[in-house]
């Protein structure tokens, strides 16, 4: 009886170590990934660093070059020419 | 009657010791800051005081406070009901006191309750030191381990706070009458073992390992000794007298006993605060700590041969254990994990501090500022210690080296805990290791109870000579709160206006922040604002402040 509870003692021990090593871990390291690149913090950086963006946007004399602006241009008008025709 | 003074050498060491302790502590107490939770658990105090009179009738007292609890409450606090879980043990009878006494300063409140609760953890260490005597039969290890237990400076400056420290106070009365009642079938050694073992858990609820170790212990103990009647009637007069102790100071409990109690593990998992903490230079989340977190501010907070000893005492211990585990077998004549009485006291310590270890680290336990929840830790660093300088006679057979080597380490230690103490006066509950830089000291969080907001209003913003001056925090230390720890004069002359920086003096700042201060700028000094002051105690910046130099 004694040795059975010493053993017991030490397998549930053993159990709950290899939880916390294996399937504990993989949570917590997880849960560390997600706050720190969803983190409040990040976002505000994010949105800090897409103000200040625009902001250097706005400042230059040409923000959009020639050929980009074509592109762009080209593509809105497709999208446009495509809803339209859906709407008909 | 004559005393012979040699024979009472001993006791005269320790009356000086005490003497003094209690000598110094009352010349100084009053050197240390108000902390930013005096005013909730004032409140908490009054609270229960007020719960409690209106069950049992004590009108006076209901209606005195009532006024009180209008007086404290303000915007800072959270609405009580919302913390009335924690324990009453020390806030209730502060509060009756305040009463009785007629204490109308509430400086005077809180430095009442910062002396009580010095008091209550030297009680303690004259429990700790009579442990080590059961246990080592040696004065001089027994009162050196009582000086460490009463000097380690970080244990020492929170021993007037009476939040974690209290709690390392109250579990040493129940290990020493845990010890106490084991060997022996005195029923008082039982009741109050159960007292302070309720009381623990009324303080912090993990120490519900505590009864979990008494029946492990026991059924331990059985395997070897049998007398399974006297220890069966022995666990049962415990556990009825725990609830019954449980229930009793736990007003919480009253008008639900069973769901309330169990409430308080859906309140601790669910409700707990999830902020970032400032550790190694970098900001992270108390949810995700990692598992050595505890162990590393212990190396970083505590004497470093302090630690060191610690280190050789528990794993000499754990070998042993190891040892006597693996030679258990069924025809063995040495059949069991321990040898002798005190043995027994090495194998309570130990399985003690590893079932506390691993309890936080297996449940992911969030902790707040340091590893000071677990404060309760130094018993068994100081413990193990000792140990080891008991066993280092083993390694030395050379008497008079031996001495010599123990003489020089006692004379080390006591000499290096009593210069920190004087040297991070008031601020030992900040201390660092000496052996760290002073930027590896100042990357990690310091002062979250807002004890140098003390020294800022009187040492600094009184000498300004302005009839009002207005002070920006650029921490998440709530700074009002440190209003209450000077003179109504001064209090008048200070305005406190947050983080509205534009409207500010002078602005106060330390390295607390909820946030991840690198990312956000919400503690960020403003341009115009420039660094005139900082309070450094042993190279830790305890505060800084900027002034105002262009609108």
């Amino acid at each position: 009886m004694k040795i059975f509870f010493y053993k017991s003692i030490l397998v549930f021990f053993l159990f709950l170590a290899g939880f916390h090593y294996s399937f504990n871990y993989v949570v917590k390291f997880t849960k560390n990934k997600v706050s720190n690149n969803f983190s409040k913090e990040n976002i505000e950086v994010l949105k800090d660093k897409i103000k200040s963006e625009m902001k250097t946007g706005i400042n230059k004399d040409v923000f959009i070059s020639k050929e980009d602006a074509k592109i762009i241009n080209g593509f809105l008008d497709k999208i446009i020419t495509d809803l339209n025709q859906a709407n008909k | 009657m004559i005393i012979d003074l040699n024979k009472q050498k001993n006791t005269i060491i320790l009356l000086f010791f005490y003497s003094l302790s209690i000598l110094i502590a009352l010349l100084t107490f009053q050197d240390f800051g108000i902390h930013i939770e005096e005013k909730y658990h004032r409140l908490n105090g009054h609270y229960w005081l007020n719960y409690i009179s209106k069950i049992f009738g004590f009108t006076g007292i209901q209606n005195i406070t009532e006024i009180k609890i209008n007086q404290i409450y303000d915007y800072t606090l959270s609405s009580v009901s919302t913390y009335n879980k924690y324990s009453i043990l020390f806030d209730l009878p502060a509060a009756l006191f305040e009463i009785l006494f007629k204490i109308e300063n509430v400086r005077d409140v809180y430095y009442l309750k910062h002396i009580l609760s010095f008091f209550i953890f030297l009680l303690s260490s004259f429990f700790f030191f009579k442990v080590l005597l059961i246990r080592y039969r040696n004065f001089n290890l027994s009162f050196l381990g009582l000086v460490l237990y009463v000097t380690t400076p970080r244990i020492l400056g929170d021993s007037f706070l009476y939040k974690d420290v209290l709690f390392l106070s109250i579990l040493m009365f129940a290990i020493y009458y845990l010890i106490k009642s084991i060997n022996s079938q005195n029923l008082k050694y039982i009741i109050l073992f159960s007292l302070f073992s309720a009381l623990s858990v009324n303080l912090r609820l993990f120490a519900i390992l505590i009864p979990i170790f008494f029946i492990f212990f026991i059924i331990i103990k059985n395997f070897d000794f049998g007398n399974y009647k006297k220890n069966i009637s022995k666990l049962l007069l415990y556990f009825f007298s725990f609830l019954f102790f449980l229930f009793i100071f736990w007003p919480y409990l009253w008008s639900d006993p069973i769901s309330n109690f169990f409430n308080l593990f859906n309140y601790i998992s669910n409700d707990g605060k999830i902020v970032k903490l400032f550790y190694n230079n970098d900001y992270i989340s108390n949810n995700t700590l990692h598992d050595t977190y505890i162990l590393n501010w212990i190396i970083l907070t505590s004497p470093f041969l302090q630690t060191i000893l610690f280190f050789l005492g528990f794993f000499y211990c754990f070998f042993r254990l190891i040892r006597r585990y693996i030679n258990i077998k069924k025809n063995s004549i040495h059949n069991n994990l321990w040898r002798g009485k005190q043995e027994e006291i090495d194998f309570i310590f130990l399985i003690f501090l590893i079932l506390f270890y691993f309890f936080f680290v297996f449940f992911n336990a969030p902790l707040y500022n340091g590893w000071r929840l677990v404060y309760f830790f130094n018993i068994f660093l100081i413990y193990f210690s000792i140990n080891f300088l008991f066993n280092i006679k083993k390694v030395f057979f050379n008497k008079n080296l031996n001495k010599l080597i123990i003489s020089f380490i006692f004379l080390f230690l006591m000499t290096y805990n009593i210069y920190a103490v004087i040297k991070t006066h008031p601020f030992q509950s900040l201390y660092f290791s000496s052996l760290l830089s002073p930027q590896m000291k100042n990357g990690f969080e310091g002062d979250y109870y807002g004890l140098g907001s003390k020294h800022f209003f009187e040492e600094f913003i009184q000498k300004d000579s302005r009839k009002v001056v207005k002070i920006g925090v650029a921490t998440h230390t709530p700074l009002q709160r440190g209003l209450e720890g000077i003179s109504k004069d001064l209090q008048k002359k200070i305005i406190i206006v947050g983080q509205e920086y534009d409207q500010a003096d002078y602005i106060f700042k330390n390295n607390i922040s909820e946030v991840n201060s690198k990312l956000i700028k919400k503690y960020q000094i403003p341009k115009n604002f420039s660094k005139i002051y900082e309070l450094k105690i042993d190279k830790i910046i305890i505060y800084e402040v900027y002034k105002l130099t262009k609108s």
